[in-house]
């Protein structure tokens, strides 16, 4: 039987490697090894906690904000502080921001040349793809003359022999299956979507005065000064500043990528039965001026979308029955706030063919809920918000399953996955032109109140104190753990969304939802294994934050 | 401003960090005539794209592994930068190359571009540099800043009233 291996970077430990047995031409099995960032208690332990934030946010250069977000949230929630509205709001808008960003950069820079065969692009008639173009959107570039500049630019690029980005050894797979316009289309859209981004971004930069890692965080609210009356502050200038910005984010989610993501499905409709999994877990977040969230939490079991379930943080225990770590009590589940990272590693000395997958494998710990694996990211959060009825949340995916012509189970799928990813983005930017007009709201009541400084002061606080901050990130639910003694950080956990995902096995020899997921996929050609990375990128996975070394090798 | 200096670097990781660390110096301890922007650069990401585009001349800094022993400093120009990561599972692996690779196609790549490199002695959890990367700092900047004579910057050192 044929043993796959997906591994970017075989010569050091520290980054996501998937290894699967195939046979008869589909996965029997799969492993994911992947590394975690488990060093914050070694580097926070002792500091004060209102400082954690601005490191919790250097572990990683795509999601910067997050651990920031969830950093001051656990220690407000320690020490008892109650952040003021506008504080409330201006999260809310950079969250949004974030995460319209996060899921436009997935899906078109890393997930959509799975679907889409570039070197076939070159093929394409621009005519057509101007005709194409114009059935399903009135955005405005879509002409033949537009197409074929695009066509020659990446013509130019392929013949230079440096294909740079679209290097990939797939080109030509029989798994492609768009016709070459939708593929002359879908690069063009992606170069687009490389300007959008970094436009659009530019809201973070103005509510964190700096991107990457913002600055404008603090432990009981925001440093951003708002006042109407101000030049030096949140103005109605920054106002129609962000609005701009939050426009043209709209108008390109609601004319270019959910075009496109019906588009490209419409010709994957196989997908809708592979690489599904059956537990999901939210933890929410969007939070409205009386707490309630706008992206509930709670908990699906076995696809029951009748019966979801709150979310109880206690109830998240870690295993390290095949991960690369030592327990002092031995092999038990552990809360995060018990939380242990003795290093024990007992793999294989790279650089190595195969992981021994019966003993440990893993740098990753197994995340249990009631001890069952969970999914996170925007199709556990949309599942959550259908089952509970939301009424934005079933508008759009109901028009999505409708245009599809498949039915809400369809859902539980890597072509799901990759939908929900989207809905969600179009949800995401509308979102972030209302909290932008109610952060104009309260302006215009004279509320300029960012922060709750009662708290400031550690005398305030008790001797020992402990909280949780959750914030349901771009890739899924974030946890972040402190516990406070005497002032300081006594421990630091980061659980973050990928823990979930790519977890290992348990305890009980049970799969993570990677893993689970990636069984029965056909495979076509195992050693050009396209059809697996679909299924693992649909999890946009978020590993080896912040190791970015470049190699020099002398010929 | 016509010219960017970013440190690349995740502090969190010992050795990693030496990108921002010599930005830190740059700004505490120098004046520029005619001034130019100093970025931290942090852990990176298609963040960075807008600065790639903004400047005629970019210098960065981060760790390279020149297969060389640690502390070793080497220059990097333009094309002689290594190209990038081929298998990608995750937007987390966007490196210098993937990021330079993008302002290519995209056309908005700076006239010069300098990468000044550093070989690594330890990459592990942790805020302070080795011993043997904190001894060649001083040398770090100095290389950085004779790139800014060649470009006709002036740098000046700043003296701190205690």
């Amino acid at each position: 039987m044929a043993r796959l291996v997906i591994d970017p970077v075989t010569r050091i430990e520290g980054h996501l490697r998937v290894e699967a047995t195939v046979n008869g031409g589909k996965v029997k099995d799969a492993w994911s090894s992947c590394t975690m960032w488990r060093g914050m208690e070694i580097v926070l332990r002792g500091k004060d906690p209102r400082d954690a934030w601005a490191y919790a946010q250097r572990a990683c250069g795509v999601c910067t904000t997050v651990h920031a977000i969830a950093s001051v949230r656990a220690v407000e929630d320690a020490i008892g502080a109650k952040i003021p509205d506008n504080a409330r709001i201006l999260r809310n808008i950079i969250m949004a921001n974030q995460n319209v960003q996060d899921h436009i950069i997935h899906f078109y820079h890393l997930h959509a040349l799975d679907w889409v065969d570039v070197v076939s692009a070159l093929k394409a008639d621009p005519v057509k793809t101007s005709e194409l173009a114009k059935s399903i959107s009135s955005w405005p570039k879509n002409s033949a003359t537009y197409f074929k500049a695009v066509q020659d630019k990446v013509k130019a690029f392929v013949e230079s022999g440096q294909l740079g980005i679209f290097s990939n050894a797939y080109w030509g797979h029989p798994a492609y299956k768009l016709p070459p316009e939708a593929n002359l289309m879908a690069v063009a859209h992606y170069l687009e979507a490389l300007d959008v981004q970094r436009e659009i971004i530019k809201i973070q930069a103005l509510l964190g005065a700096k991107n990457p890692h913002p600055q404008t965080f603090v432990v009981g609210g925001q440093s951003t000064p708002v006042d109407p009356e101000s030049q030096n502050a949140l103005n109605a200038d920054s106002i129609a500043f962000m609005l701009k910005y939050a426009d043209m984010a709209l108008e390109f989610v609601e004319k270019v990528y959910i075009p496109d993501l019906l588009a490209v499905a419409s010709f994957y409709k196989e997908w809708a039965g592979i690489g599904g999994f059956n537990n999901f877990l939210a933890c929410g977040d969007w939070p409205d001026a009386n707490g309630k969230m706008y992206l509930p939490g709670g908990v699906i079991k076995n696809k029951n979308l009748a019966k979801i379930e709150p979310l109880d943080h206690k109830k998240f225990k870690e295993y390290i029955t095949h991960s690369w770590y030592k327990y002092s009590k031995g092999d038990v589940g552990l809360h995060p706030w018990e939380g242990e990272t003795t290093p024990n590693y007992t793999g294989p000395k790279p650089p190595y063919e195969y992981l021994n997958v019966e003993g440990k494998y893993s740098w990753g710990k197994a995340i249990r809920y009631e001890d069952l694996p969970m999914e996170v990211g925007p199709l556990a959060r949309m599942l959550v918000a259908y089952g509970l009825g939301h009424k934005d949340v079933k508008e759009v995916v109901d028009m999505v399953l409708k245009k599809l012509g498949v039915g809400p189970e369809a859902l539980f799928s890597t072509l799901g996955r990759t939908a929900a990813r989207g809905i969600e983005t179009l949800l995401m930017a509308r979102k972030t032109k209302d909290y932008i007009l109610e952060l104009a709201q309260n302006m215009k009541k004279a509320d300029t109140k960012i922060a709750d400084t009662d708290k400031w002061d550690p005398k305030t606080w008790p001797k020992e104190c402990k909280g949780v901050g959750l914030h349901d990130a771009p890739r899924g639910c974030l946890a972040h753990f402190v516990v406070i003694k005497d002032g300081k950080i006594a421990n630091y956990q980061m659980v973050v969304p990928s823990t979930w995902n790519l977890s290992p096995r348990d305890h009980k020899g049970q799969r993570g939802p990677v893993e689970e997921a990636l069984v029965g996929t056909p495979v076509a050609d195992s050693k050009l294994p396209l059809e697996l990375l679909r299924t693992i990128h649909s999890y946009d996975p978020c590993m080896a934050c912040g190791m970015h070394m470049i190699e020099v090798r002398e010929e | 401003m016509e010219i960017g200096i970013i440190g690349i670097g995740n502090i969190l990781l010992r050795d990693e960090g030496v990108g921002p660390k010599v930005i830190e110096i740059l700004r505490k301890n120098y004046k520029f005539e005619p001034e130019i922007e100093i970025i931290d650069g942090g852990t990176l990401g298609l963040e960075l794209l807008p600065y790639i585009e903004k400047y005629k001349k970019v210098l960065l800094i981060d760790i390279v592994d020149f297969h060389k022993e640690p502390g070793y400093i080497g220059i990097l120009k333009g094309q002689e930068i290594p190209p990038y990561l081929k298998t990608k599972l995750s937007l987390h692996h966007v490196g210098v190359q993937d990021l330079l690779e993008i302002a290519r196609l995209m056309g908005i790549m700076p006239e010069e571009l300098v990468l000044v490199g550093i070989q690594p002695e330890v990459i592990d959890v942790g805020l302070d540099l080795s011993e043997t990367i904190a001894g060649k700092i001083g040398e770090l900047v100095g290389v950085v800043l004779e790139i800014l004579k060649n470009w006709g910057v002036r740098c000046v050192l700043q003296c701190h009233q205690e």
